[in-house]
């Protein structure tokens, strides 16, 4: 019944939205619509069990003292910052207070976390810790009520501009993307010069092939020839080839997704 | 003193110098041509308007025969407008202009009431064309047409040849699934990779070194990921009767909650429950380089023996395999995004190409249900190529052998929604 | 600010530039750092624009409320219960509803889109170009190539037969064909690459460092 049900789902469901596609009426499409809505829905309770999992992650990582320990800290400082920023906004010149209270919040979850988890591990100055987490959370309430320096915003999405917000946006994670894309040209170089010494036929396909098209805007006398057999090789072998692998991939995921609507491919359901 | 006679001369000149000025102002507000009046065209005949079909509703097409002074006859059609009333008297609103040459038109509307131009369905509409010309205070109306209402229908009638396709891989499908309960023995060659992954685990079971196994960038809901599952629940059942340990780094919480799952139950097939750790399935974070660096940090720091890249991948598939060979791991990939699988290609020991990840799971369980729809897919394949080869004898020879209907064979295969 | 921000963003750049040399405590801190502010990052923005805008917004407080938005609710909080292990076994029922309707959605997109669209294209393509009259004979050898590229393509990914003989050999000139697409988009990538690499320097050598204009 645990498995069953769920696969019955899986088949209504499924088969709904390949008769679906058929059905152009404008019910059909309000159904898909909502169904839509549904998947981005359920998809914000399955991150909140994300960021447990990660949390939860870097504390044992933290309180086992596995290699690399001290690193998970500036994992959880950052996460409970930017959702701290992403729910509040600083109305006020001053960020003293601003960036206090984020400090108070971070003593008062680390207790917390340290006392209920010692509780369960028997650990000593447990309860030192909860009750001192608790305390800490109190200071952080009031702080949070009484200070008119900054603002709580749950129900309203001012948090995205928030500043504090927005710059580490721009500065951290911004500037971090990009450097992670380019390191991809020195590991497109690196593969380059594995891969460029053809030993068989299909490299040394694969390396001029390649040359062709690198070079495919190189001036001079060759540069001309260069580029017509760039585009040549573009509009014929290659279009052939991808042809056949989208129509290959077409055929798979068409076969898929029938298998798992039939419920003959069941792997990812689990059992127990 | 002026006599009669040089009066009436002047009076003349007069006269003549006054025509001029006359015909010349007439002159200048008439067009160069001043024989180029433009009459009314002929009207449009033969308007109907009818639901416009196989669609959501909330459209009306307008069809009609042009104006014979359309590409002939005074020449003086520029275009057509398509008007529209609530009564048969009006008053008529403009829906749409069309140039010439045209016959139809397609009055149409989004299904959201308070849109702009919406047309509520089940509600009388009455159509009248008029033909245009360069002057628009010329043009000739039609006769009127309706009343004409607008409703969704049920079936896409364009949509006939996805539905004899869909339930004939259906059935083929199920055909061969029988056959293989039946216990038919059904022959697959054997592809490079699959047989690579025992070797790798047992490889990793030897060295002593853990089993780095990433989804990449899809979600539970893409079909690579799905077919990715089934990949882990072997390799994870072979992991724990070898008691090797796994690590599986997600970046969707849909993912490391079915991956979790997975493993969990492999563990449970394997007799192994309590070798299962709750941290070995985890999630890292959604954002996609961040995740990568991560992964990479994992590759670096914990040495796997083999990673198992199966999934979606992006721009990161190369940064990854490239860091796999820096830590000297053995590398298997499978990804359907053909952008990235040159890259696997070249980093990789063994790659899954396209459709390779698809049959993966069929490969590795030897499942006779999952091999049987193996064989579906295989004759799906046979078919797209025979139908394109008939296809393209029928086009070509179609006039020859007389038989001009064969030349639209082609169009039995355009989709468009 | 800015020059604070940019100071920091060079020294996050470097940071990770330093992998390029080794795995370091430098690289170990600025990857914390991406994983913990990325995260969070991505939980607030789709929580606005998931709860926020679509629920609270569409189903909350709106005054023609859309009811249907609490189902997905009720499968939301229906996942949560993963967090308690012996009541786990009911997220299977949103996740039944994901794999589900999105195999149904993506089973009819594919099909049409890498099937049968295709099979038009290969069609029309053929019977375009192949008329001597009507193309150059570069063109119509071209299309003939890819004809032939498309079949052994497709005969090389036949998992049911074995690779021998006359089918062994089409399917090695498809795997040729195979290579060859392989090097064309590799090649075709590596400007690319280059470009975002330069655009880095761009930022440590002018913004940062003020070395360039």
């Amino acid at each position: 019944m645990k498995r069953q049900l769920p696969l019955l789902f899986v088949f209504l469901f499924g088969t709904f939205m390949v008769v679906q596609n058929f059905v152009p009426h404008e019910n059909s499409e309000r159904a898909k619509d909502f169904l839509n809505d549904w998947t981005i829905i359920i998809g914000i309770f399955a991150l909140a069990l994300g960021i447990w999992s990660l949390i939860s992650v870097s504390i044992d990582k933290i309180n086992k003292r596995k290699p690399n320990w001290e690193y998970a800290f500036v994992t959880l400082v950052g996460l409970v910052a930017m959702i701290f920023f992403g729910f509040t906004s600083n109305v006020s010149s001053s960020w003293w207070t601003y960036f206090a209270s984020l400090i108070v919040l971070l003593i008062a979850l680390w207790l917390l976390v340290q006392g209920i988890l010692g509780f369960g591990a028997g650990a000593t100055r447990s309860k030192e810790k909860f009750f001192a987490g608790i305390g800490l959370g109190l200071v952080f309430t009031l702080i949070a009520i009484f200070d008119k320096s900054w603002e709580f915003h749950f129900y309203t999405p001012e948090g995205l501009e928030n500043t504090m917000f927005k710059n580490f946006f721009s500065n951290i994670m911004v500037p971090l993307q990009s450097t992670m894309f380019a390191l991809l040209a020195f590991f497109i170089s690196s593969a380059s010069y594995r891969a460029f010494r053809a030993r068989n036929l299909l490299a040394s396909l694969l390396l001029i092939a390649a040359l062709i098209v690198m070079l495919r805007f190189t001036p001079g006398p060759w540069g001309d020839l260069i580029s017509k057999t760039s585009t040549w090789v573009m509009n014929v072998p290659n279009l052939a080839a991808q042809r056949a692998i989208v129509i290959g991939i077409g055929l798979g995921m068409v076969a898929t997704a029938l298998k798992v609507i039939l419920g003959i491919e069941r792997g990812y359901m689990g059992k127990g | 003193m002026f006599s009669v006679l040089k009066m009436k001369k002047y009076l003349g000149v007069f006269y003549l110098i006054a025509l001029v000025v006359i015909y010349s102002t007439i002159a200048a507000q008439v067009p160069v041509d001043a024989t180029a009046v433009v009459h009314p065209p002929a009207p449009v005949t033969g308007l109907t308007a009818s639901d416009t079909d196989s669609d959501h509703g909330h459209s009306i097409t307008v069809n009609w025969k042009p104006s014979t002074d359309d590409g002939g006859g005074a020449n003086s059609v520029i275009g057509y407008r398509i008007m529209r009333s609530n009564s048969p008297e009006g008053p008529f609103d403009t829906v749409g202009i069309v140039p010439l040459g045209s016959k139809t038109f397609e009055n149409s509307s989004s299904i959201e009431a308070g849109t702009t131009g919406f047309i509520p369905d089940d509600t009388n509409f009455y159509f009248r064309v008029d033909a245009l010309t360069a002057d628009p205070a010329v043009f000739s109306s039609s006769e009127g047409t309706g009343p004409v209402h607008s409703y969704g229908q049920w079936f896409n009638k364009g949509l006939y040849p996805v539905l004899w396709a869909v339930i004939i891989f259906t059935v083929l499908t199920v055909m061969f699934v029988s056959a293989a309960k039946k216990g038919k023995e059904l022959y697959v060659r054997p592809l490079a990779g699959i047989e690579a992954v025992d070797d790798a685990i047992g490889r990793a079971t030897e060295m002593g070194r853990p089993i780095l196994y990433v989804f990449g960038l899809g979600t539970a809901s893409d079909i690579a990921t799905i077919a990715s599952f089934t990949i882990l629940s072997r390799v994870a059942k072979r992991v724990a009767e070898y008691q090797t340990s796994l690590i599986v780094p997600c970046y969707d919480p849909i993912v490391m909650a079915v991956a979790q799952d997975v493993v969990k139950t492999a563990y449970m097939d394997a007799g192994r429950p309590n070798d299962y750790k709750e941290d070995a399935v985890h999630f890292i974070t959604n954002a996609q380089f961040a995740y990568v660096g991560a992964v990479n940090g994992i590759m670096l720091r914990e040495l796997p023996a083999t990673n198992i890249y199966m999934g979606k991948f992006f721009a990161e598939s190369l940064m990854l395999a490239e860091t796999g060979v820096v830590s000297g791991s053995i590398q298997i990939a499978g990804t359907d995004e053909i952008a990235q699988i040159p890259f696997f290609v070249v980093a990789c020991d063994y790659t899954l190409i396209g459709e390779e990840l698809f049959a993966a799971s069929a490969y590795l369980g030897r499942e006779p249900l999952l091999l049987g729809s193996l064989k579906a897919q295989d004759y799906a394949k046979a078919a797209v190529l025979v139908l394109a080869l008939f296809g393209i004898l029928a086009v070509n020879f179609a006039g020859d052998l007389g038989m001009a209907w064969l030349a639209n064979f082609k169009e039995l295969f355009k989709v468009i929604d | 600010m800015e020059l604070l921000g940019i100071w920091i963003g060079a020294i996050l750049t470097l940071g990770i530039f330093s992998f390029l040399y080794k795995d370091n405590p430098v690289y170990k801190v600025t990857e914390a750092i991406f994983i913990g502010v990325s995260a969070g990052y991505y939980a607030i923005v789709y929580f606005f624009d998931s709860i926020y805008k679509k629920f609270w917004l569409g189903a909350v407080v709106a005054a023609e409320k859309d009811l249907m938005l609490y189902g997905g609710a009720v499968l939301g909080l229906l996942f949560l219960s993963r967090l308690y292990s012996k009541t786990s076994w009911i997220a299977r029922w949103p996740l039944a509803f994901i794999v589900g309707a999105t195999a149904g959605l993506y089973m009819m997109t594919y099909f049409v889109t890498n099937g049968m669209n295709q099979v038009a294209s290969t069609i029309s393509d053929v019977a375009q170009k192949s008329d001597l009259a009507g193309s150059s004979w570069a063109e119509v050898l071209g299309t003939y190539v890819i004809l032939v590229g498309v079949v052994t393509g497709l005969i090389y990914f036949f998992f049911s037969k074995e690779h021998k003989g006359a089918f062994g050999a089409a399917a090695k000139v498809g795997i040729w064909f195979l290579m060859v697409t392989f090097g064309a988009s590799f090649g075709y990538t590596v400007m690319s690459r280059m470009s975002l690499l330069i655009g880095r320097m761009d930022f440590l050598l002018g913004d940062w460092l003020r070395i360039i204009n």
